[in-house]
């Protein structure tokens, strides 16, 4: 079944590359899997979608008592009006706190196989958890979460419709959050690429389709964005500068600090943290220092600054640094070398990025909150 | 043995009193054990700390403060942000003396330092976790240098605990009239509260459990106070009261409607509505009282205890209608208030600031 999928995938892929006229510029044919709009967004078969449930999930998103003190929901995080983060380089910390990354957009995860910036969990739920629970972010308790749910006399009406449970747990309020993130997607006929993937060549500006040409071919973007989601949802060290914040601000280094200590990195490196190790946390492995899951470059109009650490602020700094080859970085990836590209291409590059996202943000309005109630 | 029986004696001859019926003598409080300065001078700063919780916006001060006999004046804790306490913040005063600590005896008072861990990592109190305070501390550079000088080392878990509990234990009790009183010197009470002492003693049967150096006999009985219906009736209290029970694994938490007291620690029936006895000592300084604060005034507690106590199926045998007059009474509160000492005023110290560290050397 999924080997039919992914072959019925990689012909699609082949019939798009070639009608957007874009192989050529690769040689022979696709290295990588080909841009084009996004399938259905993919559910977990635990947890069908319905409309019941992604209400209740924005509800919660917005709810400050999933999180310790009450001052955390998910969307102070990742606001609407900000590209659903934050717009600062650095995400919001819970208070007494800063945080150490970049706050990534919402919209689109529901495709990554892997979640946060070095794929620490493997679903929208496992997220939630752990974005409500960890201590720079929502420092929720689990237990106290819980019983603030139940103290709702709505949730828990509306828990019992949705999931049939007698009372809120933890675990369904994460299945809800994660349906109402699943909503929070790009659709097709918004965004200029995909009306272009899609046939209306009326869709992207010369200067775009210039610069789609390059992002696959001389500009080599495409080697790691590619495939709908452009994101190849794969760990790669491009050199990123560190983020000069953290050699002078005293919050931002007690949470760099102690991410190496919460992580168990040997206590030699503990010693002399200085920068964000990426995917190197999660497996302990010399060679995986620095890398960083691809992110998605879909709706990047709105998703400003860039990087893990945000360092920086605009598109045009971000396609500086790959024409500069990238950082400085033993582990560098070998796909990085100078590109040596004219101002005109740096701008058609430009232009198709921003074909990548919507006509208009995808804005939601807050909802109103149901209060608690004593028990009788 | 034989020292127990010679301070008997003393304490009989002292008093005045015919007959002790009941557990031990009154005794003045003995010293508290000498603490290292460095320790406890450390331990100050982080008493009133509130980078110890998880937001940075609480410190032991919160719920203790020094202005309010070392409790927060209220009949029930504040508690987290978010969540509310459903029972009385307990004085600091004497309490390195306890041999169980908080009102349901859950923690055993000879691990000061483990007490303070759970009021600082509880979710209900300063929901901190202990890896993150401790990479706060190591940002202030006055701190490593007091760490330095208390342990020898740098800022850690147990280090702060243990410098925070050097510090509690030097919160004791001094020159109170009682002890002077109990060491001889025949004007230290009143009239009035030589009076009350006998009644303490005799009449009305008070030193059957308030007995001893701290006035406690630091056992467990059910008096039947009065629930404090603040506990079911607001949301954030009844949510933080269901938490807690679910966290000591006391079974159907969601329905209890009355504070089970010790049955939450042990899960035995007959521990339902059972409390610690507290001190007495400084008991004019931390109204309200009882594990929920529903008496306001000390006339409220004599009061209830004239009474009988409350209604509880467990209530202890012990309470039973006293027929104080209204002379007596007034006695009985004036001796509670000799058993109080000179002030321990601690002023708040300026905290050090964060300052950046150089990047790296860690």
């Amino acid at each position: 079944m999924r080997i039919m999928r992914l072959f019925a995938l990689a012909l699609g892929a082949l019939l798009l590359v070639g009608g957007l006229g874009a192989g050529g510029a690769l040689g022979e044919g696709p290295r990588f899997p080909s841009l084009g709009p996004l399938p259905p967004v993919p559910v977990p078969a635990d947890n069908p979608m319905s409309a019941a449930k992604v209400e209740l999930g924005k509800l919660l998103f917005w709810d400050a008592r999933l999180s310790g003190d009450v001052s955390s929901p998910c969307v102070v995080c990742h606001d609407p009006k900000q590209g659903w983060g934050t717009g600062t380089a650095i995400s919001r910390g819970y208070p007494g706190t800063e945080h150490w990354r970049n706050s990534q957009t919402v919209l689109n995860a529901a495709y990554y196989a892997k979640l946060f910036w070095a794929g620490e969990v493997t679903s929208l739920e496992s997220q939630a958890d752990a974005a409500a629970g960890g201590n720079v972010a929502g420092n929720g308790d689990a237990m106290m979460m819980e019983e603030r749910l139940r103290q709702v006399p709505e949730y828990v009406k509306r828990f019992k419709e949705v999931f049939g449970v007698e009372r809120p747990t933890n675990g369904t309020a994460w299945m809800a959050i994660a349906a109402f993130e699943r909503t929070l997607v790009s659709k097709p006929e918004h965004v200029p690429f995909d009306r272009y993937a899609r046939g209306d060549q009326s869709a992207l500006s010369t200067e775009a389709k210039r610069g789609l040409a390059l992002f696959q071919g001389k500009a080599g973007c495409a080697q790691c964005h590619n495939g709908p989601l452009v994101s190849d949802d794969s760990y790669h060290n491009v050199g990123v500068p560190t983020n000069p914040i953290f050699e002078h601000s005293p919050l931002h280094q007690i949470t760099l600090r102690y991410q190496h200590v919460i992580r168990g990195v040997p206590e030699k490196l503990y010693r002399s943290a200085d920068r964000d190790l990426g995917l190197y946390y999660t497996t302990k492995q010399e060679a995986d220092k620095g890398k960083f899951r691809t992110p998605s470059l879909r709706e990047l109009k709105y998703t400003a600054p860039y990087m893990h650490n945000g360092v920086f602020n605009t598109l045009e700094e971000v396609i500086e640094f790959y024409n500069r080859g990238g950082g400085d970085d033993p582990n560098k990836s070998p796909l990085l070398k100078p590109l040596g590209l004219s101002d005109r291409e740096k701008k058609e590059l430009l232009a198709f990025l921003l074909s990548l996202s919507s006509d208009q943000p995808l804005i939601i309005e807050p909802p109103e909150l149901p209060d608690y109630a004593a028990m009788k | 043995m034989r020292r127990a029986l010679t301070t008997c004696f003393m304490a009989m001859g002292l008093l005045g009193v015919a007959s002790l019926a009941w557990g031990q003598a009154l005794q003045p409080l003995p010293p508290p054990p000498a603490q290292k300065p460095a320790e406890v001078e450390l331990g100050k700063y982080l008493f009133f700390d509130p980078r110890l919780s998880g937001d940075g916006g609480v410190s032991c001060e919160s719920c203790h403060d020094p202005a309010k006999g070392w409790g927060d004046g209220q009949a029930l804790s504040t508690g987290y942000p978010g969540s509310e306490y459903f029972r009385n913040a307990q004085t600091l005063l004497n309490a390195a003396y306890y041999r169980r600590n908080y009102w349901d005896g859950r923690m055993a008072g000879s691990d000061l330092p483990t007490l303070v861990r759970d009021h600082l990592t509880e979710a209900h109190f300063m929901q901190v976790d202990g890896r993150l305070f401790v990479e706060r501390l190591k940002q202030v550079p006055e701190y490593e240098e007091m760490f330095k000088r208390a342990f020898g080392g740098e800022p850690a878990f147990g280090r702060t605990l243990n410098a925070i509990s050097a510090f509690v234990k030097t919160l004791a009790s001094r020159n109170a009239p009682i002890d002077r009183h109990l060491k001889g010197d025949g004007v230290a009470l009143s009239a009035e509260a030589r009076e009350g002492l006998g009644l303490f003693q005799g009449k009305a049967g008070c030193a059957q459990c308030h007995n001893g150096p701290l006035l406690s006999d630091q056992k467990f009985h059910a008096l039947g106070v009065p629930e404090n219906p603040d506990v079911f009736a607001n949301p954030l209290r009844h949510l933080t009261f269901r938490r807690f029970f679910r966290t000591l694994g006391a079974p159907n938490a969601e329905n209890y409607r009355e504070d089970p007291g010790l049955y939450g620690v042990t899960k035995e029936k007959g521990g339902w509505g059972k409390f610690r006895t507290p001190s007495l000592r400084e008991v004019s300084r931390t109204a309200p009282y009882m594990h929920n604060g529903v008496l306001a005034t000390l006339e409220d507690v004599v009061a209830f205890y004239d009474r009988g106590g409350g209604q509880h199926r467990n209530k202890s045998p012990l309470l039973k209608p006293l027929g104080l007059s209204l002379t007596e009474k007034r006695a009985l509160v004036e001796f509670l208030k000799s058993l109080a000492g000179d002030p321990v005023i601690v002023e708040r110290p300026e905290l050090p600031d964060y300052k950046p560290r150089q990047l790296g050397k860690n």
